[in-house]
């Protein structure tokens, strides 16, 4: 019994401290991004205040049930990630619900969010969100590719489908993923691009073009708990790449530390890219970050 | 002993010669009155087949000469199962024709008169021990067919019949050359006596006669490149006559050659010959029937496949193979008279005859268009119809002589059969119909032959067993050479002692 | 009597005395149907033990009749989704034109797959088989519309498949002499290496026929959109899971019996995985739903054949675990097509929008169905997914898995624009009359929803009897030993680690639906799909919002290199080709009677020629 209020009390904080960690990444985001672009940007707070406002506000209307949902959707997605990606290395506290073979679970689960929001988006009866919603849908089916590749080589070359195996490993070895698998870490990395969804892989949610696509009929409630959700998504993947790749964190000041560094690739690497075309997009994942996969999955097998 | 063999001869031609006596009492009696004799052959055949088949071969001596001088018939589990089918198709097709178009008196008289030669010549081919008389018999189906072709008035249906004159006068030469080449080596013409001398012949000559049987008998047996004539008879001819042709006629071609191959010569390779030869008929004949547009043209071409299928299965030459030939000419032999006789009354009223006028008569002709849809799916071989079983039979036979390749094309063969005979049937069922084209409901006998055909199809189909045993019986028969030799020499020798 | 004979002899008595009651009555002829079919089914599961047998002879061939566990559970998909799908088919096809014949055809379809099922000998397999084919051929032209085209193709490849299979039976029966399939089964070691090989390529050829196996699938997207869709839930649920079946018995009866077993399943693995992605990619070009679902068939079979042709033990529970999930959600989702169709009066993507409000319960039957369809825990596809995943990994299939996996991923889009398409989107005033599906089409429906969503959380329920099978065809028993890469089952899913997972994916969900939101959804209101943001206007009744029209353009621009021609294309040369070489063969009959004379003379120069060749 004691476990189990331990465990969900540990859920609790993983969420608490995902919603804090995630906002104030994406407000930095706003403020470096501002900086490169020379512009003095928002305080790094900026996205606590405008949840804040959402969460406040009184919404007056909705398109139906599904619309209503939708937001449900994509926040079971977020949570349950979180909940099987460990926090911490070896860690009593944080343990969350991972079990063996929740890699594979996860890749099915991290696409069950935007399926569902997709859903949501649909029902508003806004050609913006469907249109948004297809070029989601049509990237997320780009970047998966190289992203199942790195997973499968990680489970060829650990033999393992377990995340906390894959941590245990790299604290044996003494040796990151990252540098012992490159290929698996340079495929991974890429998709990340994708996933993250800045650009040069924005054209999902335009805001000057498509009114934010997917989002543009949520106000309200509805906005924020897409907000945080997508916050506690954040952290939840750049933890996952943490674990996966740079051997996990011991504390929670390392694990900033890494998650943050992990971050910044996308958001640079965003800050200094044109937008792609969809089609664009999903060639891009299907042609240099595959390579990597395969090359990854190649040295799993033989080396 | 219930009657004798010759009864099949001597009956139906003096009731050909005697018909015109009839219609001077009552001109019905021209419709009634072949209908009776042919009952009462089958009847007569079906008795004397259970006969044979308790107490062996029944040979029969005419004039009293006996083997090898004079002329004998042969009643044997083979030849017996052959002309009880004959019979049986030639009552269906009375049945059929009894008012079919509604023949006015003058031609109906020659219309059953011929028909009446027409299974005579049949039978006798079938039933007879001597090589001329098979040719005179040869003589009389073909000259009664040249009559029957060239029924319809009209410049086709004279052309077919001249075609087919012209290639029966080819066949009768070689025959001759063949039979006179046979007597000159041997000096006898008693069809066991030769098997048993055929030994003595010298090489060539023997080779030289089989060549000109296979061009003479050939011609009647539809092979490749001999069955030009076919496609034409079949489809100018009286829709019955077209089913009296697939059902019967083809079927004592296919004998005639069989039993010179099988019996009379044992020439080496004439077996592998004889799939050869079969398999490509059965080839070209199907790919040209593809591209018809008339549906008797179509249907006569599928007879010349199914016919060279017969051959193949023939020349596979073991005992399952010769089963399976009977079991296919059975089958065949149901199957294809049912698709003419179901098929010209779908196109009764039209010009043309093509394809095209069968164009939804579904609707119009619920019972007719069933039936020819039951006979398409019967002959492409799925289950459960007679059909599978005959295919079934051809295969293993095949697979048991290890001929994989014969096995791969029949079945690629099937696959054209199929396209072409569903494209028909959907045309009648799916199609919207021509406004032209009056639909024809048939007459209650000629509904009811069909439903028999039909019947007998399905319950082959479900239940092969049925004739299974005699067409074991009856290719053991063919097989058994010296077993023939012996039955009509011994009689011989009964004579002589 | 014997209680097989007896099941057999109610459908052949049934399918007749329907066809005449529908000639005598509409309600006589729907009733007759029915009790057919539901009498059958009850016969089935009270009165036939597995073990029974029935041998008889025919035509000099021993056959036999019986019921084996791995053909009870295929039992399962036919007579569950058989009596679904004629309980649907009283509404959906009322007030149609020869209701007898369809009715008819429809009971020899699910009499020949039982057949199949119930066949333990070649040639009663072959026969039932045939029969399957003639009665779905004949509900495939049922309506009609290009007969001679979809009609002829599907006829045509089932019969290429189906003579294939008839070749190796044959052959098979001049090897041993019987067509037991046991008997098959005992002396195929001692065949010579080529028939090792050759039989089960040509068996496996009309299997994959059934089944969709690309190249042989083209004839499955214009059959499955052209029938009925009463009848195409069960062709493409029920049907082409005889393909299935009869994959898993050569897979694990004869392939394992060739030491060269590698190359045909890593040839056949693959077909079917690329079977999956290619059929994804055309299901997500698709415009009518019809098709959609047929290409998605197509696709999703591929993955079952996967798994049948990698054969592990894991992969093969997968397999035959999603062979019954497919029946069931694309069972449901031909049905709401057809709902839809009968309530709309078309099919088509971009026309019909908006009915989630019309018809709440037909969304919600197909909401499930595509969860499951795309594999999305917590509904049991995902359980089969994971499954064959892990199959493919442990096996050291990587690619294939990268494969599937594309294939599952894309799956998404067309799911979602089939929901999409139809329920969502702009309501329009066009289709602001329709109203639900009756009761009799949506109940079934909604009895798929409920096991599918059963079968996610106890996955055990079906594996059960699914592992029972299996060692019937000689695997081990799978007591949880198989499960070292995945804790997801312990025994039979009654797993100590997936219910908790799902029971926490469905405790979040109501904790933000509930508490979050369900407020919110009380204080708000409903307004229209025309009341959206755009740039502050309202926009009018006459506005076109919709967007429907080259749904996923930008996904088929990036991938159209490999969808630049279909399969289709080169059949249809081929098929030219031959059509030019008869046409051309039949001019040899000139229809001269002079040529037809000299071909005489040629053949007779020839034959003399030729003597010494031909004739010893």
């Amino acid at each position: 019994m004691e476990s189990l209020l331990y465990s969900i009390l540990g859920v609790l904080v993983s969420l608490i401290l995902a919603f804090t960690v995630g906002m104030t990444y994406m407000g930095l985001s706003r403020k470096i991004t501002a900086r490169i672009q020379n512009r003095i940007g928002p305080p790094f707070y900026q996205n606590f205040i405008d949840a804040m406002k959402l969460y406040s506000k009184s919404t007056g209307i909705h398109h139906g049930v599904m619309h209503h949902l939708g937001p449900a959707f994509i926040m079971v997605t977020s949570v349950m990630s979180l909940m099987i990606i460990p926090i911490l290395n070896d860690s009593a506290f944080f343990t969350n619900m991972n079990f063996h073979g929740d890699l594979i679970f996860l890749l099915y689960i991290m696409t069950f969010g935007p399926l569902g929001m997709a859903l949501g988006a649909g029902q508003t009866g806004n050609p913006n969100s469907a249109i948004g919603v297809t070029r989601g849908l049509s990237q997320m089916v780009g970047f998966e590719i190289p992203w199942v590749m790195a997973i499968i080589a990680l489970m060829i070359r650990y033999d393992t489908s377990s995340i906390v195996d894959i941590m245990n490993i790299q604290a044996d070895a003494g040796r990151w993923i990252m540098f012992s698998s490159p290929f698996t870490f340079i495929a991974a990395l890429l998709a990340m691009l994708g996933m993250f969804r800045y650009s040069p892989f924005d054209i999902v949610g335009a805001p000057t073009e498509l009114a934010s696509g997917p989002m543009s009929e949520n106000g309200g409630k509805y906005l924020f708990t897409m907000m945080s959700s997508s916050s506690i998504f954040a952290f939840a993947k750049l933890t996952l790449y943490v674990n996966l790749f740079m051997g996990g964190a011991d504390n929670l000041l390392v694990l900033i530390i890494k998650t943050f560094a992990l971050y910044m690739v996308p958001l640079l690497y965003g800050t200094v890219s044109p937008r792609y075309r969809t089609e664009q997009a999903v060639r891009y994942f299907w042609g240099w970050p595959s390579f990597f996969g395969l090359l990854a999955i190649l040295y799993a097998v033989f080396f | 002993m219930v009657g004798s063999p010759v009864l099949f001869v001597a009956i139906p031609l003096l009731t050909a010669f005697l018909i015109p006596l009839f219609a001077y009492i009552w001109k019905e009696l021209v419709r009634i009155i072949p209908g009776i004799v042919i009952l009462y052959l089958l009847v007569l055949s079906v008795s004397l087949y259970g006969q044979v088949l308790r107490e062996g071969t029944i040979v029969e001596q005419i004039a009293g000469w006996a083997p090898p001088w004079g002329i004998n018939l042969v009643f044997s589990p083979f030849t017996g199962l052959l002309s009880t089918l004959m019979l049986f198709m030639a009552f269906i097709i009375w049945m059929y024709s009894y008012r079919f178009k509604n023949i006015d008196f003058e031609p109906s008289k020659k219309y059953f008169i011929l028909l009446l030669m027409l299974v005579t010549g049949s039978i006798g081919i079938v039933l007879t021990g001597d090589i001329f008389n098979q040719f005179v018999f040869i003589e009389i189906m073909s000259i009664s067919g040249y009559g029957l072709t060239a029924f319809y008035v009209g410049r086709d249906s004279a052309e077919a019949s001249f075609k087919y004159l012209i290639m029966g006068s080819i066949s009768s030469m070689f025959l001759l050359l063949a039979i006179i080449l046979i007597y000159s080596q041997l000096g006898t013409l008693n069809m066991a006596d030769i098997a048993s001398k055929a030994h003595l012949m010298k090489p060539e000559f023997k080779i030289l006669a089989l060549i000109f049987f296979i061009l003479g008998l050939g011609i009647e047996a539809e092979i490749f490149p001999l069955n030009g004539w076919a496609p034409d008879v079949y489809s100018q001819a009286p829709g019955p006559i077209g089913a009296a042709f697939s059902g019967i006629v083809v079927k004592a071609g296919i004998y005639a050659l069989i039993r010179v191959i099988y019996t009379l010569f044992d020439v080496e390779g004439s077996l592998q010959f004889l799939v050869i030869i079969g398999m490509i008929t059965l080839i070209i004949a199907e790919m040209a029937a593809i591209r018809q547009d008339k549906i008797k043209r179509m249907l006569a071409y599928s007879s010349i496949g199914q016919m060279g299928l017969v051959l193949v299965a023939f020349g596979i030459g073991t005992h399952e193979g010769v089963f399976a030939a009977l079991f296919l000419m059975v089958s065949h032999a149901l199957i294809k008279p049912l698709l003419f006789l179901s098929g010209s009354y779908l196109v009764f009223n039209s010009t043309e005859k093509s394809i095209k006028e069968l164009n939804g008569l579904g609707k119009f002709m619920p019972l007719t268009s069933f039936l020819f849809a039951l006979g398409a799916i019967a002959i492409v071989g799925l289950p459960p119809l007679s059909g599978f079983w005959a295919k079934w039979s051809v295969l293993t036979a095949a697979a048991n002589s290890g001929m994989l390749l014969v096995i791969g094309l029949v079945l690629a063969i099937s696959i054209v059969e199929i396209v072409y005979y569903f494209r028909v049937v959907n045309r009648i069922y799916f199609f919207k119909k021509e406004e032209s084209v009056v639909p024809k409901i048939p007459t209650i006998n000629a509904k009811f032959a069909m439903v028999i055909l039909a019947v007998i199809i399905v319950a082959i189909g479900f239940y092969p067993d049925l004739i299974t045993s005699y067409l074991h019986e009856a290719s053991e028969t063919l097989l058994d050479k010296g077993n023939y030799i012996q039955n009509i020499l011994s009689v011989a020798q009964q004579v002589t002692q | 009597m014997n209680s097989i004979v007896i099941i057999f002899l109610i459908f052949l008595a049934g399918a007749v005395l329907t066809y005449i009651g529908q000639r005598l009555s509409n309600i006589l002829g729907s009733s007759l149907f029915l009790l057919t079919i539901f009498a059958a089914t009850a016969q089935f599961y009270l009165r036939v033990n597995t073990g029974d047998i029935f041998s008889f002879s025919l035509n000099g061939l021993e056959m036999e009749w019986g019921i084996t566990p791995i053909s009870w559970l295929f039992s399962l998909i036919v007579l569950g989704l058989g009596s679904m799908a004629a309980v649907y088919s009283i509404s959906a096809m009322k007030a149609k034109e020869r209701l007898g014949y369809f009715y008819f055809n429809f009971i020899m379809g699910i009499f020949s797959m039982m057949g199949i099922l119930l066949s333990r000998d070649l040639v009663s397999f072959f026969i039932f088989w045939e029969i399957m084919t003639w009665s779905s051929y004949m509900i495939v032209i049922y309506e009609g519309r290009s007969v001679q085209k979809v009609g002829i193709k599907y006829f045509l490849f089932s019969a290429i498949g189906a003579y294939a299979m008839l070749m190796a039976i044959v052959i098979i029966y001049s090897q041993v002499h019987s067509v037991l399939i046991e008997d098959l089964v005992y002396s195929f070691s001692s065949f010579t290496l080529a028939y090792k090989i050759w039989l089960p390529i040509l068996l496996l050829t009309g299997f994959g026929v059934k089944a969709g196996m690309m190249p042989l699938h083209v004839w499955a997207p214009g059959a499955y959109s052209h029938s009925p869709m009463a009848y195409s839930s069960l062709f493409s649920g029920a049907l082409s899971k005889m393909g299935v079946y009869g994959m898993v018995l050569v897979f694990s009866m004869l392939i394992t019996q060739i030491p060269e077993h590698l190359l045909i399943r890593e040839v056949i693995a693959w077909l079917g995985a690329l079977t999956a992605a290619i059929g994804t990619l055309w299901a997500i070009a698709q415009d009518d739903a019809k098709k959609l679902l047929a290409y998605s068939s197509v696709a999703q079979l591929g993955y079952i054949i996967t798994g049948v042709a990698v054969g592990t033990e894991l992969a093969m529970l997968a397999a035959i675990f999603l062979a019954v999930l497919h029946a069931l959600f694309k069972g449901t989702l031909f049905m709401v097509v057809g709902a839809i169709e009968k309530q709309t009066g078309t099919t088509n993507l971009t026309e019909v929008t908006g009915l989630i409000r019309k018809m709440p319960w037909t969304f919600i039957a197909a909401l499930m169905s595509i969860i499951a369809l795309a594999g999305i825990p917590p509904l049991g596809g995902f359980v089969g997914k994971w499954m064959l995943y892990e199959a493919l990994i442990a096996s050291d299939h990587y690619i294939l898995v990268v494969l599937i996996f594309f294939a599952s991923t894309a799956g998404f889009l067309y799911c979602y624009k089939f929901l999409f398409g139809f329920f969502l989107g702009q309501e329009e005033k066009e289709w602001a009359h329709v109203k639900e599906a009756p009761a009799t089409m949506v109940v079934p429906m909604l009895i798929f929803s409920v096991l599918l969503f059963v079968l996610g959380t106890f996955p055990g329920l079906l594996l059960k009897p699914i592992d029972i099978g299996m060692q019937e065809l000689g695997y081990a028993a799978s007591e949880g030993h198989y499960w070292t890469m995945s804790v997801l089952f312990n025994e039979y899913g009654n797993a100590i680690m997936l219910q908790p997972i799902l029971y926490a994916i469905i405790a979040i969900f109501l904790f933000f639906l509930v508490f979050l939101t369900a407020k919110a959804f009380k204080g708000t209101r409903y307004v229209s799909t025309k009341d959206i943001s755009s740039s502050g206007e309202v926009p009018g009744e006459f506005e076109n919002l919709s967007f429907k029209e080259n749904f996923f353009q930008p996904f088929l621009r990036a991938v159209e290199p490999v969808m630049k021609r279909q399969i289709d294309w080169y059949y249809t040369l081929v098929g030219n080709g031959m059509e030019a070489l008869f046409n051309f063969v039949r001019r040899v009959y000139t229809g001269n009677g002079q040529t037809y004379a000299i071909y005489a003379i040629v053949f007779l120069v020839i034959l003399l020629l030729l003597k010494s060749n031909l004739f010893g």
